[in-house]
């Protein structure tokens, strides 16, 4: 998978958990750019991801992970489907 | 031996300045530090000194093991070995009578129940080391190969016994090499007297009246008599709490550390949500960034992981029912915020959202009083028009008349006072001269008004300690 067709799923993602069709993402999209996205939402969009990519995250990647970036390189690395 | 001690303000602390200001390298500072920072801790715990060193040596080591051995499940066993460590100490020395004595109520057997004294500081320098542990795992910061410098991360006694829960990659770089300016010494200071008068002039005196209205026959009490009793409380333990963090972080500030806030102004909340990102921060982050994340029951879920934070953060206040109510009764009103959604609480008017907050908060403070629960369902009721005792007395009349200026200076001072000078100084920059000579003066009649009132109190010890 490229990190194109990553950030192309991941942004559907992001529109499904935070309930926003405008979100666009990019690389550096990072918590701050989505008013939403706190430490709590944040599980509901690790969980989303890891279903919508069939992988499971570590501990220290739902804790670390700083932008939507990192977030595809795991995905790409790590996604069965 | 407590910051708000004359002995701690006069004798302990201007040696340890002077001893510190003696020596010139980093090495032999960070090594007045630790002397002072053991004498500091075995003033109270004389022999048991020797569980916090345990504590440094078996975190040290495993942070090594961690941090430096390749292989990962030896990694995860080291881990693991920490952690039971850590939290057995803790779940010893805290919780062990609470459960076995609720192990016998339940099964109705008569196992002994240890009686442990607590150890002082347990709960918050544990933290630290537990998050160091694992961030050292999560390479997230490079192990300390010095012992005596990781000694100095434990046992720094500015933020041992209280806090704030003080995460290694804040200090790590000032741990090898630090200054203290002219502007770390003045601000410091400030601080540090702004702390001292938090908690001498504003927490002990509030809880002098508390103590007469809720620590005698709170069922007697009347509907205002209650509700002054608890709001006195909630402000109490504001100044008692971020009294301490101010002095913590004002002395880490003299020795150049520079500690993360733990307090900001937590009253002025909108939501119960953001009083919790504006009370006691390091407890609140500490569960956002190593338990929050955590898959419960291997289900990762929001609702779940928020149930599992608030639990530990009632268990984690103490060994009694009403702080694990308490962090429950917090649960559910931050599950209730993320219910609604940001967007709609923003929609309902900021008065009543001032209004629900407050009545959550100081209610909160009540489960956080009473640990028999006979007594906090009296106080519940009595909050009510269904109080037996009416709703107003000549007590409560005579109590607010004698403390008024009290109670109006603590209501004040909840408010971020001190950024006025800031704003003042940088908007009109002639006022620097008369603002700076201002802060002298009123620091100095801190001082002096919170001396002459240790003189005369039998030394009260910050609330927290217990925790």
């Amino acid at each position: 998978m490229t990190t194109e067709q990553a950030m192309a799923r991941l942004t559907e993602v992001f529109r499904n958990v935070f309930d926003d069709d405008d979100i666009v993402l990019t690389a550096n999209t990072s918590a701050k750019d989505i008013e939403d996205w706190d430490s709590l939402e944040h599980i509901n969009l690790i969980a989303a991801v890891e279903k919508e990519f069939k992988m499971r995250f570590t501990v220290k990647e739902v804790s670390g992970m700083k932008n939507v970036g990192e977030m595809a390189q795991i995905v790409c690395e790590r996604a069965k489907r | 031996m407590i910051f708000s001690s004359l002995i701690f303000l006069y004798l302990f602390l201007p040696l340890c300045l002077l001893s510190y200001a003696a020596v010139r390298s980093v090495r032999s500072r960070n090594i007045v530090l630790i002397i002072f920072s053991l004498i500091f801790y075995a003033w109270g715990e004389p022999t048991r000194i020797i569980y916090l060193l345990l504590s440094a040596l078996v975190n040290y080591i495993c942070g090594l093991g961690v941090g430096k051995i390749k292989t990962e499940w030896v990694r995860k066993i080291v881990l693991g070995i920490s952690l039971i460590y850590n939290i057995g100490m803790i779940g010893w020395f805290k919780y062990s009578g609470f459960l076995m004595e609720n192990i016998n109520a339940i099964f109705g057997q008569h196992f002994p129940v240890p009686e442990v004294a607590q150890l002082v500081g347990i709960s918050f320098y544990t933290f630290q080391v537990i998050s160091y542990v694992v961030d050292c795992y999560w390479e997230k910061i490079e192990p300390q190969t010095n012992p005596l410098k990781f000694l100095l991360y434990v046992s720094l006694f500015p933020q041992l016994i209280a806090g704030p829960i003080v995460r290694y990659s804040t200090i790590a770089a000032e741990i090898d090499n630090r200054t203290t300016t002219v502007q770390d010494l003045s601000e410091g200071l400030t601080r540090f007297v702004v702390g001292l008068g938090k908690k001498v002039i504003l927490a002990d005196q509030l809880f002098r009246i508390v103590d007469n209205f809720l620590g005698g026959k709170p069922e007697s009490l009347t509907v205002l008599g209650t509700w002054y009793g608890i709001i006195l409380y909630s402000m109490y333990i504001y100044f008692d709490f971020s009294g301490y963090s101010d002095m913590a972080i004002g002395l880490g500030r003299i020795f150049g550390f520079h500690f993360d806030e733990n307090f900001n102004h937590p009253f002025l909340c909108k939501d119960i949500t953001e009083f919790w990102q504006r009370w006691h921060i390091s407890l609140g982050s500490f569960f956002r960034d190593y338990l929050l994340p955590l898959p419960v029951f291997g289900i990762r879920n929001k609702y779940l992981s928020l149930g599992l934070v608030w639990l530990c953060t009632g268990i984690w206040h103490g060994a009694s029912w009403n702080y694990i109510l308490w962090g429950v009764y917090y649960g559910a009103f931050i599950l209730l915020e993320t219910k609604i959604g940001k967007k709609k609480m923003r929609k309902i008017p900021l008065w009543i959202r001032h209004i629900y907050n407050k009545l959550v908060i100081i209610i909160g403070f009540g489960i956080f009083y009473f640990e028999d629960f006979g007594q906090l369902g009296h106080f519940l009721l009595n909050l009510t028009p269904f109080n037996p005792n009416g709703f107003f007395s000549y007590f409560e009349q005579m109590s607010f008349y004698n403390n008024l200026f009290l109670i109006i200076a603590a209501v004040i001072c909840t408010f971020p006072l001190l950024e006025l000078p800031k704003k003042l100084t940088a908007k009109f920059e002639w006022t620097t001269p008369v603002v700076s000579i201002c802060g002298t003066v009123l620091s100095v009649a801190t001082l002096i008004l919170s001396s002459i009132l240790l003189v005369d109190a039998t030394t009260k010890a910050f609330l927290y300690y217990r925790f």
